[in-house]
């Protein structure tokens, strides 16, 4: 650990630790442009420059003064002095980030970099959560003495995802690290010269794209843009950042298990931002969990329950849906049914049901319901996995964690399924196609309850439907790949009279009288570290906000 | 995406002959993407100019993506990215030959050649229409001695008159 004295803090940061950081840690604001943690750091910006303090050359030992120069703080690294170089004899270093000449430099700095930028703010999508725009407030002149005419280069479409606003970029090529370091597909770079610099993909001299920005992992460059100059064409002009609520949460797409950020109003889910997690996904996530919210916001999301009345489906109350379900369990053997949990659900929905299948049912017939696997993509800094469920590790230990259960994947399942009398299938899987031989199986099946998001092929076989809830509707936990026990948050209110899914079987399960009553998720969360082997650890104190790896 | 992206029709590839000095080229230094800018040289002098087959060629070979090339590209203005006049006419403008009367011969070029000054982005209005002539205004050709000069192709011309303009072109 290295002492510093930091404008007149005396702080110990680690070793090898840089100024804006450490001035970051320790509640101080050092403003920066190309500077990104996840990045490496050309200090191209020049908005971090800091004082450093030495003993000038020639000067008495034990006089400090300013360094000659100004130092950037995102390269100017700490670490611990042998005891004949300290000064003061106990500083590793001291620094300034609050001097007249920081200060000075910053406004300089500033002007500079708003020479070509235009006064857009009110009709730019980034205002309100723009480091221009914030440092220029709390940093900048306020006053420009630029009186010539402003470079207004077109605004241009790079990809599927992302438009380029060229006015406003201040060319700090973050954009142009990040495809080169982390996506390693080297998209992006900058054209021209001098102040006519612009970022661009590489295109033919009339300007038709000879590549364009379409790698999976392109929508981080318009998280890590600092000003409103890369914007994603799903979020455009849609809502103004301090509008939207937020909460923490975890992507759904992929068994990574992305950290995530889900920005909501009332009316639903606006867009999702990667959160940072040193061991998962750092500060990173894929367009397809980026964009993959859409279906929570559908017009056609199950809002009621569904009965089948002589081979069509109607409406009904939850209480007469309940009913069926109650009279119809009633007449089978626990033999003959089959319950079959969500690896798109939480770890609490999956241990409901599976309490209910055990001890309310007598039945050790559970199976593994998901999204089927796609492909997996594999970046120098980032990996796509393949299974696209978030919890399929969590659902198959806790489904099978009592006593004698049996968790059926695969055809296994299927075969299980096609032999039922009655099938209890939590899905939650949006835009799940069934294949034949699954269909076949699901066809054969006298009475199917099945509890969904969406309308599918799936809920079209069913005798009931009962509206679940998706991630963005309930808390609860999943279990990454790697055995990282996440929390998810509810954010928008369940459309009509969807119900939370591990309520829902715990209706039946009451109504079939048992005495399962859990009254929040938490609850769940504390009886499952208490009773799944494996989870001891991931009690909902260490959870927390960061997570428990399991061991 | 507004724009399709474009199917390159007609690929570039190195001649032989040049194909070898090529390899050579890279020979010459530890990684592949520094021997950049003569290999774009080498494509210039074959192609003409940098079109977008010549910039996915020279990626391929050089093992860089094709937005490096780009952007070494656009970086200099000696490199040209649509056709130019068979003879590249330089007009240096810097003060001594401004002092000398450079405007003097550039307005001769532009009244005999029938045609305006290239511009970065617009080599094309700067072009003749027989291809054969491309008329550019640079910077500072380091022959202050003997200014006013222009630069054809490789070849430096000075202490120019508007009737010295007249034979050199003549001779060409």
């Amino acid at each position: 650990m290295a002492f510093i004295k930091l404008n007149d803090l005396e702080i110990e940061v680690e070793d090898g630790t840089n100024i804006v950081e450490a001035a970051r840690q320790n509640g101080i604001e050092v403003p920066h442009y190309c500077y990104h943690p996840g990045l490496t750091r050309p200090a191209n910006c020049r908005m971090c420059l800091i004082e450093t303090y030495g003993t000038p050359p020639g000067a008495p030992p034990g006089t400090i003064a300013p360094d000659r120069q100004l130092a950037t703080g995102c390269t100017t690294t700490v670490r611990t002095a042998p005891p004949e170089r300290k000064y003061e004899e106990k500083f590793d270093a001291i620094i300034r980030t609050d001097s007249p000449r920081v200060v000075k430099a910053r406004e300089d700095i500033l002007e500079f970099l708003l020479v070509h930028h235009p006064l857009d703010c009110p009709v730019c999508d980034q205002a309100g959560e723009c480091d221009l725009q914030d440092f220029s407030h709390r940093h900048g002149r306020d006053k420009s003495r630029y009186v010539e005419v402003k470079n207004v280069p077109p605004k241009k479409d790079l990809g599927p995802d992302v438009l380029l606003y060229s006015t406003r970029c201040i060319v700090c090529t973050r954009c142009v690290r990040f495809c080169q370091e982390v996506s390693g597909t080297g998209e992006l770079g900058l054209i021209n010269r001098g102040s006519h610099d612009e970022i661009d993909i590489p295109r033919s001299h009339e300007g038709n794209p000879i590549q364009v920005l379409d790698n999976k992992l392109a929508g981080n460059v318009v998280d890590i843009c600092p000003v409103g100059a890369l914007i994603s064409k799903d979020f455009l002009f849609k809502s103004r950042p301090w509008f939207m609520d937020k909460e923490d949460s975890i992507c759904t797409g992929c068994s990574v298990g992305c950290n995530i950020t889900v920005e909501y109003k009332e009316d639903g889910v606006y867009r999702v931002k990667p959160r940072f997690h040193e061991d998962i996904n750092q500060h990173w996530m894929c367009d397809d969990g980026r964009l993959g919210y859409h279906y929570v916001n559908r017009d056609d999301r199950l809002q009621l329950p569904l009965k089948k009345v002589d081979d069509e489906q109607t409406t009904t109350q939850w209480a007469d849906a309940i009913n069926t379900i109650k009279e119809k369990l009633g007449e089978v053997e626990a033999e003959d049914i089959v319950v079959i949990g969500s690896a798109q659900g939480t770890n609490e929905d999956n241990y409901v049901l599976q309490q209910f299948a055990h001890d309310v049912l007598n039945t050790t017939q559970l199976g593994l319901f998901g999204q089927l696997p796609g492909e997996e993509h594999k970046y120098p800094q980032f990996t796509i996995e393949s299974d696209k469920n978030p919890n399929t590790a969590g659902a198959r230990t806790i489904l099978g964690s009592a006593n004698g259960n049996v968790v059926l994947e695969g055809e296994d399942l299927w075969q299980k399924v096609a032999s039922a009398k009655v099938v209890y299938l939590v899905s939650g899987v949006p835009d799940r196609k069934l294949q034949d031989e699954e269909k076949a199986a699901l066809e054969n099946v006298e009475f199917l309850i099945v509890q969904d998001v969406l309308p599918s092929e799936i809920t079209e076989l069913a005798d009931v439907v009962l509206p679940g809830t998706t991630f963005a509707e309930k808390d609860g936990t999943f279990t990454n790949s790697t055995g990282w026990v996440q929390r998810i948050r509810k954010t928008v209110d369940p459309p009509g009279e969807a119900q939370v899914d591990w309520q829902i079987t715990q209706q039946l399960a009451k109504q079939l009288g048992s005495e399962i009553n859990y009254s929040f998720a938490g609850e769940i969360s504390i009886a499952i570290s208490e009773n799944v082997q494996g989870y001891e650890e991931a009690t909902h104190q260490n959870i927390g906000d960061a997570g428990v790896k399991l061991a | 995406m507004s724009d399709e992206i474009i199917q390159l029709e007609t690929p570039f590839q190195f001649n032989e002959e040049n194909m070898k000095k090529v390899d050579e080229l890279i020979g010459r230094y530890p990684i592949k993407e520094a021997a950049m800018l003569p290999t774009l040289h080498l494509a210039q002098k074959q192609a003409g100019y940098i079109s977008p087959a010549v910039m996915k060629h020279v990626a391929d070979l050089l093992e860089v993506t094709v937005m490096k090339v780009k952007d070494v590209v656009t970086f200099y203005p000696m490199f040209f990215e649509e056709p130019v006049g068979e003879y590249v006419i330089r007009v240096c403008q810097t003060l001594p030959c401004a002092l000398r009367d450079c405007k003097v011969v550039l307005d001769h070029l532009k009244e005999k050649l029938g045609i305006d000054v290239a511009s970065e982005t617009n080599l094309a209005k700067g072009t003749t229409e027989d291809g054969k002539y491309t008329l550019m205004k640079v910077e500072c050709l380091a022959s202050c001695d003997v200014a006013p000069v222009i630069m054809i192709n490789d070849d430096l011309h000075k202490n120019l008159t508007p009737e010295k303009v007249d034979e050199i072109l003549n001779n060409l």
